[in-house]
């Protein structure tokens, strides 16, 4: 399963390449983008003739820029989101998620949730092969979930949030196996959890580890040996790894064993690219796939190629300011009139001159959980001076706002490339008589102001989220750590938590989401848009923001 | 000599000691750490990580298990790319100084015969015209003279590749591989010569001058020797002594990786993986590349001091 990125220093970079919409061929020929329309937009290729030879040559290879790979491909241990992209290449999972962000089997055939909703029965699909050709079956599964309680397991898949029966003790010596995993048959496998979360099937229904291959020497406390195969993966992807050379490329070959048949194209790869040039890379054939920076000029370039079809699509990540609730913005109505008081409209138009969105929840427009029934905060400043009056912050005789003798005076953090964010806010703020100070730095340092309560607002993007509860679950008391606390919405975020199925989930969210945005526990800012193409003699490829191009892979064609 | 030597040798001990202390905390103080770096983890899940992977222990602690294990030869495994940072540096280290090595050598060549040329002829044609285009290059941005390589080279012109060290997917081997990735080296090494000849050619002519001006080369001119002899015998050699310094401060360069010309022309050069390391902050790999490149610098001044000594009898010590 496509688990997002798990380091922040990809994220931007990451953004341009896996976060993308639910692809409708909405149109044959290019047209602006149309804000009002926002979810994506697909412009095929007008002129096949103009392909380079290069690309003309490569019949039986297909090549995939991305950033910088750096070779732990085991799904349970990489730290970089690149990684993880090859991992979901050579890895099967039990469940996959479809292009609107819902669950469906891929290697299991079936889950079956009990009535309680804690137990969880897999079912596989028949004749099930790793690319080493040994069969998969209940076992494996079983085995990766244990190795996940390992007591020195340090990769970043936190299972404790699934509680599964019997799981803490394990890690904690206290047993030799896991109570709450049972396997029944080769086939059946059942988990037992000991908390309803909406969550826990991404992370029961991940990748299968092969308990003959990765469990070899396995014993509780001793991962050694398994560490030492992240460079030699044995996975059940479509593709099995060929060979990875360091800081260029990753090249695999079609898996023969692979459940829905060996992919047509035989060879894969992920070539490593940069942003300076893979336009370049791209024009001259070298690679079929590519992100690329979303904006006017890169798309009429690309237009101009011929041979490029185009995605323009919104992701599934938004950006917003944190909100540190200890200090001045406690107050909700200083919150809200930041929102009005900010013109947010006009840093997004700058900023991504036409590829980007205003936020005005905090769930992208793309997932089944967003409601447009909200407040769109346009901006009005006159507006959030009420806002302020009413808060008790009035203005002095230097135009700055104060109460109690404390003038209203707010530290914004920052990464460097936040320019229009910084000029407009800081003016629009000044206007409504607040000052604002910047400070920018890196973003482990601001990860660490934010850690000490530091800080007033923090500019900050959210990784790409698959269900809306990872967006929700930020917002619970006890988990933001930047001191929010509403017991209505801690309520509301349990209830979407606590049932699995979407019809019953869908108006809890809608209601959430509608409170968050009249609460304004964080400033929202912007869903951006990611741009990538693909070379026109690629047949069935339309990457999407959850699952990129993986979910597509195993179809594709060479024309 | 050779107790001097040894002495030398010996002094580099403490020197490195107080480096790795300096370095190390300078690091451990930056804000944030590795496991930061990733927003999804839970505060608990946050800190069992910290408590695996040791940062959670006081920073002197840290810095002498890291300091144990570095004297029993082990550096450490990388955080993110979780294999030994000597293995991770010896993947990347030798493209890195593939290139330093290939510029290195048409620098000092190119600089070598322009300075010297233009010094001979000072306030010719040739003398104005190289003044000039040393200014000019000196002052090319790296990025923008690779990018119009690139676009000229290969997107029209299609004579060399755009990036990388070799064709994507390429299974060549022997000579065939070694030509592919010459070619890919072409452009890279063109724009790091061209940015560094420059100050290099002003050096020589500035050298070559002084020396031109000296009394010993008035008196071989008054012996009657040729031109070209007390110009490439006489001066040049005095010339080229402060060079034998500036040279042997280019050993750690070799191996630092130019980690903008690499980024530009997609070489999987070591200047990457030093930024990644200290964006994510993979303490091990920053500790190692650092301290490699502190004792290179270390190691250069020591060579710069013998081999001056084998130069120039004048300084040579008893």
């Amino acid at each position: 399963m496509y688990k997002g990125w798990k380091t922040t220093a990809s994220l931007l970079v990451a953004s341009t390449l896996l976060l993308s919409a639910c692809s409708t061929e909405t149109e044959e020929t290019a047209t602006p983008v149309d804000l009002k329309n926002s979810s994506s937009e697909v412009t095929l290729a007008s002129d096949m003739s103009k392909n380079p030879e290069a690309a003309k040559k490569r019949n039986d290879t297909f090549i995939a820029g991305m950033s910088s790979p750096q070779g732990v491909f085991n799904p349970y241990f990489y730290h970089n989101g690149w990684d993880g992209n090859v991992t979901s290449v050579l890895f099967g999972s039990l469940v996959d998620v479809d292009k609107s962000g819902k669950y469906i089997p891929s290697l299991a055939e079936k889950w079956v949730l009990s009535d309680n909703q804690l137990t969880y029965t897999f079912t596989l699909k028949k004749g099930l092969k790793f690319s080493d050709g040994s069969p998969l079956t209940a076992d494996d599964v079983a085995f990766t979930l244990t190795m996940l309680h390992d007591k020195t397991y340090d990769g970043e898949t936190d299972v404790s949030q699934v509680q599964i029966k019997g799981g803490q003790d394990y890690k904690e010596g206290k047993a030799t196996s896991i109570s709450g995993i049972e396997v029944i048959d080769p086939l059946n496998i059942k988990i037992t959890t000991e908390k309803v979360n909406a969550l826990s099937l991404q992370i029961l229904g991940g990748p299968v580890l092969s308990k003959a291959y990765y469990g070899k020497n396995y014993s509780p406390g001793n991962l050694d040996h398994l560490r030492t195969l992240h460079g030699a993966p044995v996975g059940a992807g479509p593709y099995k790894l060929e060979k990875y050379i360091p800081g260029q490329e990753v090249r695999t070959k079609a898996n023969e064993h692979y459940f829905a048949g060996k992919p047509a194209i035989e060879n894969f790869i992920y070539k490593v690219t940069t942003s300076d040039t893979n336009l370049q890379l791209f024009q001259t054939g070298e690679t079929d796939y590519d992100g690329f920076t979303a904006n006017p000029d890169n798309f009429e370039q690309l237009k101009s190629l011929g041979f490029a079809n185009i995605n323009v699509m919104t992701s599934s990540a938004y950006s917003y300011l944190d909100v540190n609730h200890k200090r001045h913005l406690k107050d909700k109505n200083v919150r809200q009139a930041l929102m009005y008081g900010i013109d947010r409209k006009q840093i997004v138009d700058a900023t991504f001159r036409g590829y980007g969105e205003v936020a005005n929840e905090p769930i992208s427009p793309i997932s089944w959980a967003f409601t447009p029934d909200i407040n769109p905060y346009d901006f009005n400043q006159q507006k959030a001076k009420e806002l302020l009056d009413a808060a008790g912050w009035k203005a002095g005789a230097d135009g700055i706002r104060e109460k109690d003798g404390q003038k209203l005076k707010l530290t914004l953090l920052t990464r460097k490339g936040n320019d229009a964010l910084i000029t407009i806010a800081k003016q629009n703020l000044q206007d409504i008589g607040i000052v604002l100070e910047v400070e920018v730095m890196d973003f482990n340092a601001m990860l660490d102001k934010m850690e000490k309560g530091d800080y007033d607002l923090s500019s900050v993007s959210t990784p790409g989220m698959v269900d809306p509860a990872e967006s929700a679950q930020n917002f619970l008391s006890t988990i933001a750590d930047n001191g929010y606390n509403n017991p209505a919405i801690d309520q509301l975020i349990l209830q979407g938590q606590s049932t699995l199925d979407i019809d019953k989930r869908k108006p809890i969210y809608q209601k959430l989401f509608k409170e968050l945005n009249e609460d304004v526990p964080s400033i929202f800012l912007w869903y951006r848009k990611s741009m990538t193409a693909h070379n026109g003699r690629i047949q069935g490829l339309e990457p999407n923001a959850y699952t990129g191009i993986i979910g597509d892979l195993p179809k594709l064609k060479i024309q | 000599m050779a107790i001097y030597v040894l002495r030398r040798v010996l002094n580099m001990i403490p020197i490195l000691i107080g480096v790795s202390v300096i370095i190390f905390f300078v690091f451990a103080m930056t804000p944030g750490d590795f496991v930061d770096s990733n927003q999804k983890l839970t505060p608990e899940r946050q800190a069992e990580l910290r408590a695996l992977y040791g940062l959670d222990k006081p920073v002197l602690e840290r810095y002498f298990i890291w300091m144990g294990n570095v004297l029993q030869g082990d550096f450490g495994y990388s955080m993110q790319h979780q294999i030994p940072v000597t293995s991770l540096l010896n993947q990347y280290l030798w493209n890195s100084f593939m290139i330093a090595v290939a510029t290195l050598f048409l620098t000092w060549t190119i600089a070598l015969f322009i300075g010297v040329f233009s010094a001979v002829r000072q306030h010719s044609w040739f003398d104005a015209l190289v003044t000039l285009g040393v200014f000019a290059t000196m002052s090319f941005p790296s990025f923008f003279l690779g990018l119009l390589l690139i676009k000229f080279f290969a997107v029209d012109l299609h004579w060399l590749p755009v990036g990388g060290m070799i064709s994507t997917g390429s299974q060549t081997t022997g000579w065939a591989y070694v030509w592919e990735v010459a070619k890919h080296m072409i452009l890279p090494v063109i724009v790091l010569t061209v940015l560094g000849v420059g100050s290099l050619t002003r050096y020589f002519r500035t050298n070559m001058l002084d020396v031109i001006r000296q009394d010993f080369v008035r008196t071989a001119r008054a012996k009657g020797l040729k031109e070209k002899v007390v110009v490439y015998k006489h001066a040049l050699r005095n010339a080229l002594l402060p060079a034998i310094t500036l040279l042997a401060f280019e050993l750690p360069g070799l191996f630092a990786g130019a980690i903008i010309t690499e980024k530009i022309f997609n070489w999987p050069g070591v200047g990457q993986i030093h930024m990644q390391a200290l964006e994510i902050r993979d303490y091990p790999v920053l500790m190692g590349l650092t301290m490699l490149l502190s004792m290179l610098t270390i190691v250069g001044n020591l060579l710069a001091d013998i081999m001056y000594g084998v130069a120039d009898p004048r300084v040579r010590i008893k």
